[in-house]
């Protein structure tokens, strides 16, 4: 299958559990993407672990044009305080709307459960079409421990009273997935 | 806690209670039917079969080396940083558990969910030692409020209703809390944990396997409060059934493939958690989290050495085996278990809670075979449960009165057919003129057995009608023996006369082999193995005859007691194994073989277009794995057959099941009589006598005009005359 056709299979599985799924084609889409929803969801601060100093650096700045926080590591120190979390997703799995997130940076954890919004962006050309086709990397993330691997397939859900499905018990109570495809030129 | 009943007194007390709660039977029923579409749903596309074998032997395989694959998981999970305990018992668990706690000076502890942890009641333990201990999992936390052990293994809280939970929680915060409102509710348990999350030394975890070529722990889950748990305290402790070991990672795939479509119909949790050695972990004083992972043994090691029970090892907690239980459905998981719940809790309870805890439970089971049906690990759930009953005997010495009974008539089948033939003329004087139908219940049966009226035995048995109606068939296109059955035999004869009729219009030439006894599943079902393997013999003797193309049954659970039942009574005699081979080559029920070797012609047929609703038997189409055949040869004969709502799921009989808990059997009678109402199909086939004495009792009790008929019955009243 194609980086296109897995694209579109991730976008359609990950809908069925209630993520979001955008195509941006730049970085700076995916900062303001993060800019927009905070505001749009009343929050007011961002936590972006993992994210490369010169976008972190276009990030502050966005934010303080726009009156929002970026917080600064540690997050252990802000864990009360995290509305959104904005991190890259190293693999996703199509089949299941999966995105896979290399998480033994304490920071990613701390950012990824303790906030009310994650948004992740992923390369299209990171998309594996099942479980099984991401092994090998797997086995190479568990030959070098420690390690914290994490699955992530829509936000948090419970269905434990009543079975009645709803979202958002301990982790995000929203996962917004970017998927980054080449600029159609 | 957990009190569950040690007595049959208590437990159909408590059975009875259960009955009476409505909302309970509501909510499960709706899961019932809800869990099969989504199951199936979660499967489509994928080669199920072939995945459960992969599982169930990779399980088998790991269970014959679990020390090694200990040892193994040990070195590596060492090797990053984690500590590795062996605990021989549940008391050595706690201590362990406990001590960790103390040793780095814990006070509040976190747990996500954990079964493993249920089991050796770690809650409790920590509370006496001091500990102030919060459940994190919503349903986890719920139940623990209230005291409560769970009644599902995947939702501890199913029994609840909102308004129940919601007032819980107005209770716990102070404030009060809009009953209806389930999304408030959530979000109530996400504010008032999360200061507990951030304020706890120490979190509990299980673990769904532990992956030994890496020393990784695999958690699968949904809420997100096992990656708090493991995350923000500085101490974290993984609690491990030694059966979680898995040798590597496709294995771990493998069950990720099945375990989340199997247990909710969910393709895949919110999140997997692959923990592999001590990470990073501001918290704690080195930085780095402190990582302690205990294995439980509390008998597993014994138990995977055991030739009958191993394959319960082989459990991944799916909870699938209760989801389609009949009897959890109408009971729920807290007169289903004790701490595990369902098929496999019926198992299990004898090996970690004891015989006391198991010795009431162990008897309420159909045999209707849905739970092995689904099982993702094919453990033959009904099968081990009768043998726990049987384990359960022994370890008790004696032996009930009516087993001893049953064991010593059944096995001289001349005494036997005597005493149903006595019976016979003893219920003379009760029998409803014309209707064969027992006008009032003979007083050992009590009050609980008038949901159904019970039938007559026949005026004269199908063996002493035999000489009479046997055909003579000059060049017979086949030569086949009727296995009959004690019910076609001494109660419903009409239906082997029917199946006379057919195979004489189709020049099939029948035989009645005269030396033929009870197939022996009734034996079984009380765990009279002894007993079952007598009349298995007798039977092969019977049935051995190279002049029978076919052996046909109408009875779908001799017929699946017969192929299955005999393969695993008689595998310990060698001697049998080619005349089993033969009778089992030749088995076939009755549709099949009109669909499959008469391929019968809608031209022989009235075309009658009656409308006809149909009940699978779970032997056959569990049992024996027919589906097809039944239908098709219905509208093969001129019969109108309307679907009906959950067809394959048991009508409540079981044999002795029945009797001994009429009250359950009732209730599942009902709705299946209810579903069959909605069709509005006047008359009712099924292929098994059983089901036709269960549902036709209750129709008459119901005094609905209804017919129930088997299906040989309404197939040769269609037959053109020729």
């Amino acid at each position: 299958m194609s980086n296109n056709n897995l694209a579109l299979v991730m976008k359609e599985r990950a809908k069925r559990v209630q993520a979001v799924t955008v195509t941006v084609h730049h970085m700076n889409d995916v900062l303001r993407y993060t800019i927009d929803l905070t505001l749009q969801e009343n929050g007011t601060t961002i936590a972006a672990p993992g994210l490369d100093v010169v976008n972190l650096q276009k990030l502050e700045d966005l934010c303080h044009a726009s009156g929002l926080q970026l917080l600064h590591p540690p997050f252990r120190s802000h864990s009360s305080g995290i509305h959104m979390a904005l991190t890259g997703a190293d693999r996703a799995i199509a089949e299941t709307g999966t995105l896979v997130l290399d998480s033994s940076s304490e920071d990613i954890r701390i950012a990824t459960m303790l906030s009310e919004t994650h948004i992740a962006w992923i390369p299209a050309s990171r998309i594996m079409p099942d479980a099984s086709a991401l092994s090998a990397y797997m086995q190479e993330k568990m030959a070098s421990p420690p390690g914290y691997m994490a699955f992530i397939t829509g936000p948090s859900r419970t269905a434990d009273i009543e079975r009645v499905l709803a979202i958002g018990v301990h982790g995000p109570q929203r996962l917004h997935i970017l998927i980054m495809e080449d600029s159609p030129s | 806690m957990i009190q569950t009943a040690q007595d049959m007194k208590t437990y159909r007390d408590r059975i009875h209670q259960a009955l009476e709660n409505k909302f309970l039977r509501k909510a499960l029923d709706n899961f019932a039917s809800s869990y099969k579409v989504s199951r199936a749903k979660a499967f489509e596309g994928i080669d199920l079969e072939a995945l459960r074998h992969q599982l169930a032997d990779g399980k088998d395989q790991a269970l014959t080396h679990l020390e090694s694959l200990f040892q193994q998981f040990k070195a590596k999970a060492e090797a990053a940083g984690a500590v590795v305990h062996l605990a021989a018992t549940a008391e050595e668990a706690n201590e362990i558990i406990a001590r960790i706690a103390s040793d780095n000076g814990v006070h509040a502890i976190i747990k996500s969910k954990s079964m493993t942890a249920e089991e050796i009641h770690l809650n409790d333990h920590l509370e006496a030692e001091g500990f102030k201990v919060t459940e994190t999992d919503l349903g986890e936390w719920i139940i623990q409020l209230r005291h409560e052990g769970p009644s599902h293994m995947v939702m501890p809280a199913i029994h609840l209703s909102r308004h129940q939970v919601g007032g819980l929680f107005s209770d716990v915060t102070g404030k009060p809390v809009d009953l209806e409102d389930i999304d408030r509710m959530v979000k109530v348990a996400r504010k008032e944990l999360r200061p507990v999350f951030l304020a706890a030394d120490m979190g509990v975890s299980g673990a769904n396997f532990a992956i030994a070529e890496t020393g990784t722990l695999g958690l699968i889950t949904n809420e997100g409060n096992a990656r708090l748990t493991t995350t923000l305290p500085r101490v974290h402790v993984a609690l491990v059934g030694l059966e979680k070991l898995a040798p590597d990672l496709e294995t771990a795939l493998r069950i990720l493939k099945i375990l989340p479509k199997n247990a909710t119909g969910q393709a895949l949790t919110s999140y997997v958690t692959w923990i592999t050695g001590a990470v990073e972990c501001a918290a704690s004083p080195t930085g780095r989290k402190n990582l302690h992972i205990v294995f439980l043994d509390n008998g597993r090691l014994e138990l995977a050495r055991d030739p009958v029970f191993s394959e319960a090892l082989r459990c991944i907690r799916c909870g699938a085996c209760s989801n389609v239980c009949p009897v959890y459905g109408k009971v729920g998981g807290h007169a289903l278990g004790h701490v595990y719940i369902g098929a496999i809790g019926l198992i299990l309870t004898y090996f970690y809670h004891g015989k006391d805890n198991a010795r009431a439970i162990v008897h309420n089971c159909l045999n209707c075979q849905a739970c092995k049906s689904v099982c993702p690990v094919n453990i033959d759930l009904p099968y081990l449960i009768k043998k726990v009953y049987e384990n359960i005997l022994k370890d008790e010495g004696a032996r009930p009165a009516k087993n001893v009974l049953l064991s010593l008539v059944m096995k001289n089948r001349k005494l036997f057919h005597t005493m149903l033939r006595m019976a016979s003329s003893l219920q003379k004087p009760m029998v409803k003129k014309d209707a064969a139908v027992l006008r009032h219940l003979p007083f050992v049966f009590g009050k609980t057995q008038e949901f159904r009226t019970l039938p007559a035995f026949a005026e004269k048995p199908f063996r002493e009608q035999w000489p009479s109606l046997r055909p003579h068939i000059p060049n017979p296109s086949y030569r086949v023996a009727l296995f009959g059955g004690c019910v076609v035999d001494f109660v419903s004869p009409e239906q082997a006369v029917s199946l006379v009729k057919l195979l004489t219009a189709h020049h099939v030439q029948m035989e009645y082999p005269m030396e033929q006894s009870c197939c022996g599943l009734p034996a079984m079902m009380m765990a009279e193995t002894e007993t079952a393997v007598e009349v298995a013999v007798q039977n092969l003797q019977a049935l051995d005859s190279q002049a029978y193309d076919y052996i046909l049954v109408l009875c779908a659970s001799c017929g699946s007691h017969l192929k299955e039942g005999y393969s695993r009574l008689l595998a310990s005699k060698p001697e049998l194994a080619e005349k089993l081979r033969r009778m089992q080559s030749r088995l076939m029920d009755f549709s099949s073989f009109m669909v499959n070797v008469l391929k019968v012609t809608p031209d022989a047929f009235v075309q009658s277009h009656t409308e006809v609703a149909y009940h699978s038997p779970c032997h056959l189409c569990r049992g024996l794995g027919v589906t097809r055949e039944p239908r098709e040869l219905l509208g093969t004969a001129g019969l109108n057959y309307i679907p009906c709502a959950d067809e394959d799921v048991c009508c409540g009989f079981g044999g002795s099941y029945s009797l001994e808990f009429p009250e359950i059997s009732a209730e599942i009678l009902r709705q299946k009589l209810d579903h069959v109402d909605a069709t509005g199909a006047q008359v009712l086939v099924t292929d098994c006598p059983g089901c036709v004495l269960q549902l036709r009792g209750g129709m008459n009790k119901r005094g609905s005009s209804v017919q129930v008929r088997h299906i040989a019955e309404v197939v040769a009243a269609n037959l053109k005359s020729l």
